[in-house]
């Protein structure tokens, strides 16, 4: 390539002719000889030569009548041996050609390249018949000689070879013509851009209009052919092929592609670039050094850069706060470009929902800066090794293949990679972390092995690469974080209404394309359904479209075939708190229905992330914070009141498992904030019975949360053993007599509700009582909570029917000694009324228990609470009836104790009838070895 | 001073005795306080199929053990001390040599009885 970078003296030739014009201009009728000794280089006579060539058709095509300024010719070199040269290299010229043109205008190659392609077609057809002038020159009137002519001649000379032409001088015409000529030898004569770009670039346009035809091909094919089974996925279809199709945040694809950008530096070094005004007086600065590739490329990629963010950077939208950080990222980038070639940032974190179009515009991105993109989707290969290996497989070397574009790594869900092996973060780290260890010395290189041994393969991180993630906050990606990779977000949120627009013309066009019949309002609500994921949109109507159905409006949701469960990050769930407030709230005004829409909608989506307290902790702390319409503070009182109770809850029960109900009543108060979410407080947490109490009545509220769980160990003490009443040590007998007593003054008692042999339900019998007036029988369930297991102790059933049998006599005695006939009354309609409570009840239970699994209780309650779920209205009868049964079973059942109780006697005597034991001592011995004497054996 | 060790038994009959050796205690049970004489400790065990492995059997523990030669051999001396006329002399007799022991070192199985084992079950069932 002794073409790509014209040799500083002929670029000082150049300058100096054109110069020299511009004085000629004046005075042209002087003959002037050309000023310096013509260069004796084969390669550079062609070029002179060749301009030589272009001028006269450039004359040519300007103005046809050419003819009328003719110069004779000076002989400067042999005419043959130009000729003959120029025909061989004709295709070299060309490139030369090219070359002057981009140097010559830069802005226009920018912007154009196939129309310099074109020029440079052009140059090469002129070329051509050019030659057949030159060998009649006569006529034309342009001749290398001086002689030829005969009148008047002006001396032509190349601007940049100094090669010289004759042509016949006219008169009339000459001012303007060599005005013309001059402007005409400026716009084509230098090409700032080497040859190699030029055709790269041409190469890439005819690329993308390739891709462009065949994607609509396949569009026209595949609609034509729709009727076919085998289609692909809508979403990979219209997918985007160009930058400018990206549905992704404008604002973010730009700075997605500032980032890429300022990788070509060290990327692509010198190649591509394009030669400014600077390289041109650098060049003439350094004039005596044949090559200044240094200074040279990094002129040019300052230049290059500070056009391309001037021009090309602009923001729609947000222009200022952009603007100003990526004019500093510039700043610091031009800085930095003069040192080393890769950006400050080297990893570029992309986050966002999914579906978003994040690995779409990684890709699209990529494509776009000329890379090849080497997509690791590390959800596949999960071992830290492969993942490695790939990674700087991808990042170190070139291929050597025909597609020898340099890579760009895209990691795909970084996120879901670091599960097990870290992999993919760890090795990216250490090739950053090696790369900046070299950077501050070489000293510290033996610090750490693993830099060192990058630094010996001397590649540490020269490719760009892309981590895309779902969750910027992942704990994984921490470190990332902490390195200052380059972080963008695609959020849907932030672009908001704009991208659902975008959105929305794009499914009516894909809809269009398809010919698929949907309203525009049907899309745009689809879009919101699905929170602007292109890819579920697009994938549900594909398949609405196979089932042959159309888009309806009203039930979306229950279309949309599936929703990815949607696991936010904490951050998101406490925007979805707060921000999304005002939009929620004016449709709750419209349907009460839809505030437990959206409550439903948090309830999943802050139980499908789990962190309670995280939640909870950062409600509280932005809640006071908020600005909202509260002049009586009732809100606010609410609020924190619900806070205050999640926490009181919190703290003295100590089950995460109730706590998302209650982050989410809170949930409700900050967004509602009415009353009626009391309501809903009391209904929801009803699934956990102990609300209704709570709501009802302040007195139980107390007794639920303090006082039952004591209650419960007293009711039923582990001490007592399920022994026939005679077997009964003395002090035993007490104890039972003493909880007889309690669980008389309580009105307590244990009564079976099915026909099973469950004992489980305590019943409030006789309304006597102030305190026991409201306490509602099943004592259990106020323990019983989702997924715990109680600790309190469970009197056997044979205790339990003791206990009856017991307390059944002292009821008696009771009711006979105090006014018996008042509390028979009383207890008819008390335990039909008890018994609808408790079905009523049982109905909660019943989701409750549906849910959990029952396993974690003790057997014979979680029989009760499961039974317990079909909800008998009529069991007085039955439970009287199995009532009877019950006492003849017990009685049964007391005869089989006492065996066992025999044998158990029997086997403690057997034990205790050996008479050596061994005991086994934990861990080691503590036995110390010393020297002994043999003396003192012997003595 | 010199020790005499007097080995009666001749060199190839000379007995060997095994130690056994047991992380843990062997008690008496409280009723049989003071009575230690002439009871049974347990039951040792030599298992056919496998070599090394012994089980022993204290109280209703069952122990598993290996044997293990011991580094160096030891000897089982009996002292025997004569009142003659010049004085005490004592002597040492050979009673046996130790080559090996056998190691318990691992947790005791419980040992449960059919019987009991029964009424246990019956006995959580109540219990619940």
């Amino acid at each position: 390539m002794e073409f790509d970078i014209p040799l500083p003296e002929e670029l000082e030739l150049l300058e100096a002719n054109s110069h020299f014009y511009e004085e000629e201009e004046d005075d042209y009728l002087n003959f002037e000889e050309p000023p310096y000794p013509y260069p004796i280089d084969g390669d550079e006579e062609k070029e002179e030569e060749r301009v030589a060539q272009k001028e006269p058709h450039v004359r040519q095509s300007e103005s046809s009548d050419i003819n009328g300024c003719k110069r004779p010719r000076s002989l400067i070199s042999d005419p043959m041996v130009n000729l003959d040269e120029v025909s061989p290299a004709s295709d070299k010229r060309s490139k030369i050609d090219a070359n002057r043109v981009e140097i010559e205008d830069e802005d226009w190659l920018r912007f154009s390249p196939v129309k310099e392609v074109v020029h440079v077609m052009e140059e090469e057809e002129v070329v051509i018949p050019q030659e057949t002038i030159l060998s009649s020159n006569l006529v034309i009137g342009i001749c290398r000689y001086a002689s030829e002519i005969d009148g008047e001649c002006v001396p032509i000379t190349a601007p940049d070879g100094g090669e010289r032409v004759y042509a016949k001088f006219c008169r009339a015409l000459g001012d303007e013509e060599v005005k013309k000529l001059d402007v005409n030898d400026k716009s084509h004569g230098l090409i700032k851009d080497p040859i190699s770009v030029l055709l790269q670039q041409s190469e890439k346009e005819a690329f993308n209009k390739v891709l462009q035809a065949s994607s609509e091909d396949q569009n026209e094919t595949i609609s034509a052919e729709a009727s076919v089974m085998h289609e692909k996925l809508w979403v990979d279809k219209y997918s985007p092929s160009s930058f400018t199709e990206l549905l992704s945040d404008e604002q973010t694809n730009r700075e997605v592609l500032l980032w890429l950008k300022q990788w070509d530096a060290s990327v692509f070094g010198s190649e591509i670039r394009s030669t400014t005004e600077e390289v041109l007086s650098a060049l003439k600065r350094h004039s005596t050094s044949s090559h200044h590739q240094k200074s040279d490329s990094a002129f040019t990629r300052k230049k290059q850069f500070n056009r391309w963010s001037k021009e090309s950077f602009r923001y729609p939208k947000n222009a200022d706060v952009s603007n100003t950080n990526t004019a500093d990222n510039n700043d610091l980038w031009n800085k930095k470009s003069k040192l080393t070639g890769p950006p400050e940032q080297k990893i570029l974190l992309l986050c966002g929902a999914p579906g978003l179009g994040k690995t779409t515009l990684a890709h699209i991105a990529a494509k776009h800066c000329g890379y090849r993109v080497v997509e690791i989707n590390a959800s596949d290969e999960r071992s830290a090794s492969a993942i490695e290996t790939r990674i700087l497989d991808v990042v170190q070397m070139n291929s050597v293949t025909a597609d020898s574009r340099p890579k760009c790594l895209v990691i795909d869900e970084i996120d879901g990679a670091l599960g097990d092996g870290k992999g993919a973060v760890d090795v990216i780290l250490k090739m950053v972390l090696a790369e900046r260890k070299h950077a501050t010395g070489k000293e510290n290189i033996e610090n750490v092995k693993t830099s060192s041994k990058k630094e010996r393969r001397t590649a540490p991180l020269s490719r760009p690469v892309i981590c895309i993630c779902n969750d910027l906050y992942a704990p994984a990606l921490r470190p990332l974080r902490q390195i200052g990779s380059y972080i963008c977000s695609t959020n849907g949120e932030s672009c908001g209404k704009q991208a659902e627009m975008c959105a929305n013309d794009r499914l009516k066009y894909i809809c269009y394309m398809e010919g698929m019949k949907a309203r525009s309002f049907a899309l745009s609500a689809l879009a919101e359904y699905t929170e602007c994921d292109i890819r579920s949109c697009l994938n549900t109507l594909q398949f609405l479209y196979k089932k042959k159905e159309t888009i309806n409006v009203i039930d979306i949701g229950s279309q949309v075939v599936g929703r990815k469960d949607m696991s936010k990050s904490l951050f998101d769930i406490w925007k979805e708190i707060f921000t999304t407030r005002k939009m929620k709230r004016e449709r709750s005004n419209d349907a009460s229905g839809s505030g437990a829409k959206n409550f439903d909608f948090l309830h999943t989506l802050v139980s499908s992330r789990g962190d309670y307290d995280l939640i909870f902790d950062g409600i509280h702390e932005n809640i006071l914070q908020l600005h909202y319409h509260d002049p009586v503070m009732d809100k606010t009182i609410s609020c924190l009141d619900c806070l205050g109770t999640s926490d009181l809850l919190h703290r003295y029960i100590m089950r995460t498992q109730q706590m998302p109900l209650y982050v989410l009543v809170n949930i409700k108060c900050t967004r509602c904030r009415t009353l009626l979410v009391e309501k809903q407080e009391s209904l929801r947490s009803w699934h956990h019975k102990i609300p209704p109490y709570i709501g009802r009545h302040l007195s139980i509220k107390s007794f639920v949360e303090d006082s039952i769980s004591p209650l419960l160990h007293i009711l039923s003490p582990p001490t007592l053993r399920p022994v026939a009443s005679h077997l009964l040590s003395d002090r035993q007998k007490d104890q039972l007599a003493g909880l007889v007593m309690l669980m008389c003054s309580y009105s307590l008692t244990y009564k079976n509700v099915k026909s099973d042999p469950v004992l489980s339900n305590l019943r409030d019998d006789a309304a006597s009582d102030a305190l026991v007036l409201a306490l509602d029988p099943h004592l259990f369930d106020f323990i019983n909570f989702k997924g715990h297991q109680f600790k309190h102790h469970v009197l056997a059933l044979a205790m339990k029917q003791v206990l009856v049998h017991e307390l059944h006599g002292d009821l008696d005695c009771m009711i006979l000694q105090a006014s018996g006939g008042r509390s028979g009354i009383l207890n008819k309609p008390e335990i039909k009324k008890i018994n609808q409570d408790l079905a009523r009840k049982r109905n909660a239970a019943a989701n409750e228990s549906q849910r959990n699994p029952i396993s974690s209780k003790p057997p014979l309650v979680s029989v009760g609470i499961a039974t317990t779920s079909k909800p008998n209205s009529s069991d007085v009868k039955k439970a009287s009836r199995t009532a009877l049964n019950f006492f003849d079973r017990f009685r049964k059942s007391r005869k089989d104790y006492e065996d066992p109780e025999d044998v158990q006697k029997r086997a403690t005597a057997k034990r205790d009838s050996r008479p050596l034991l061994f005991k086994f001592n934990e861990g080691f011995t503590n036995a110390v070895k010393r020297p002994v004497r043999m003396r003192e054996f012997l003595l | 001073m010199e020790i005499r060790v007097k080995c009666r038994c001749g060199e190839e009959e000379c007995s060997e005795w095994a130690i056994v050796e047991l992380q843990g205690v062997v008690e008496t049970q409280a009723s049989f306080q003071g009575s230690i004489q002439n009871l049974e400790i347990g039951r040792l065990c030599h298992s056919d199929s496998s070599q090394g492995t012994y089980t022993f059997t204290v109280g209703y523990h069952e122990l598993a053990g290996s044997k293990v030669t011991l580094k160096k051999p030891l000897l089982v001396l009996k002292k025997l001390q004569f009142d003659e006329v010049s004085g005490k002399a004592t002597e040492l007799e050979v009673v046996g040599i130790i080559r090996t022991k056998i190691l318990f070192k691992t947790r005791p199985k419980p040992l449960i009885s059919g019987n009991n084992l029964s009424l246990s079950v019956l006995f959580l069932i109540g219990t619940n």
